[in-house]
């Protein structure tokens, strides 16, 4: 189980702990979406590449 | 072949980023289909380049969504037809018939 | 047939309601749809028409979950705490944090 977090800002305690929690021995991957050019290209490639993808607040 | 890629918009904030990534979604051969609910319908009224996201992607919103956010349900924002203002149901597909997942 | 597990997650006063008719549209369509409101959300009571939402949501095997005791008391929710929601969204398929904060 693959896991991409996205975050649409930068992740406050709660986002983190759940996060913590989600990716538990599992694989994860992250994406901030929230610098000022995101690489639209390479966060469809995480995407694809991903089991189950989590846009976070 | 390509993976196909359904986003579900529940923040109105995020419109940049749903053309970005359906761009280059579509850059790679994707299928994609995007549900607008909530206050989110509003993008169908405000963003300039609502209608050119309706060229290159499947999009519809929820109608009841944008008749609580104040337009009138005849109103129907450049791009979409009628059969695009829909129901909660586009939502269930997304998840049932596309291969990857976005909420924004 | 495996069925799609689904939670969405509010952390907005403005997005509960419609988050948890979100919730129950997927119930609708044969999914295990739960909704948890978080943090310090004030939630109102519900009117007649978002309480039936919630019970018809309970009659699909769904809930809505909430981290505050004024919510879980005002709106009849089931109160959950963030390491146990944490541990409810390892068992889904579609994990929503919707809307804004």
């Amino acid at each position: 189980m693959k896991i991409l977090n996205v975050y649409r800002s930068e992740p406050d305690d709660t986002t983190k702990k759940l996060v913590e929690i989600v990716t538990r021995d599992r694989e994860a991957d992250s994406f901030d979406l929230y610098v000022d050019s995101p690489d639209y290209d390479a966060l469809v490639d995480k995407i694809f590449a991903a089991d189950q993808t989590i846009s976070w607040w | 072949m390509s993976k196909s890629l359904g986003i579900f918009v529940t923040n109105p904030n995020q419109f940049k980023h749903i053309m970005g990534i359906t761009k280059a979604a579509k850059a790679k051969g994707s299928n994609v289909k995007v549900f607008f609910t909530w206050d989110s319908t509003h993008n169908a009224k405000k963003e300039p380049e609502f209608a050119e996201l309706c060229k290159i992607a499947d999009v519809s919103i929820c109608v009841d969504s944008y008749k609580n956010m104040g337009y009138d349900i005849d109103d129907i924002p450049e791009g979409l037809d009628a059969s695009k203002m829909a129901t909660q149901a586009q939502h269930g597909i997304i998840i049932e018939d596309y291969d990857c997942y976005l909420s924004l | 047939m495996e069925y799609n597990k689904v939670c969405l997650m509010y952390r907005n006063k403005e997005c509960v309601v419609d988050g948890i008719r979100s919730a129950l549209g997927l119930a609708v369509e044969n999914m295990y749809a739960y909704g948890c409101v978080m943090d310090e959300v004030e939630m109102d009571k519900f009117n007649e028409l978002q309480a039936e939402s919630l019970e018809m949501l309970r009659d699909m095997e769904g809930d809505v979950f909430a981290t505050k005791a004024a919510n879980c008391e005002i709106n009849d929710l089931e109160p959950i705490t963030i390491e146990e929601l944490g541990e409810k969204l390892r068992d889904m398929t579609h994990i929503i944090p919707y809307g804004i904060i």
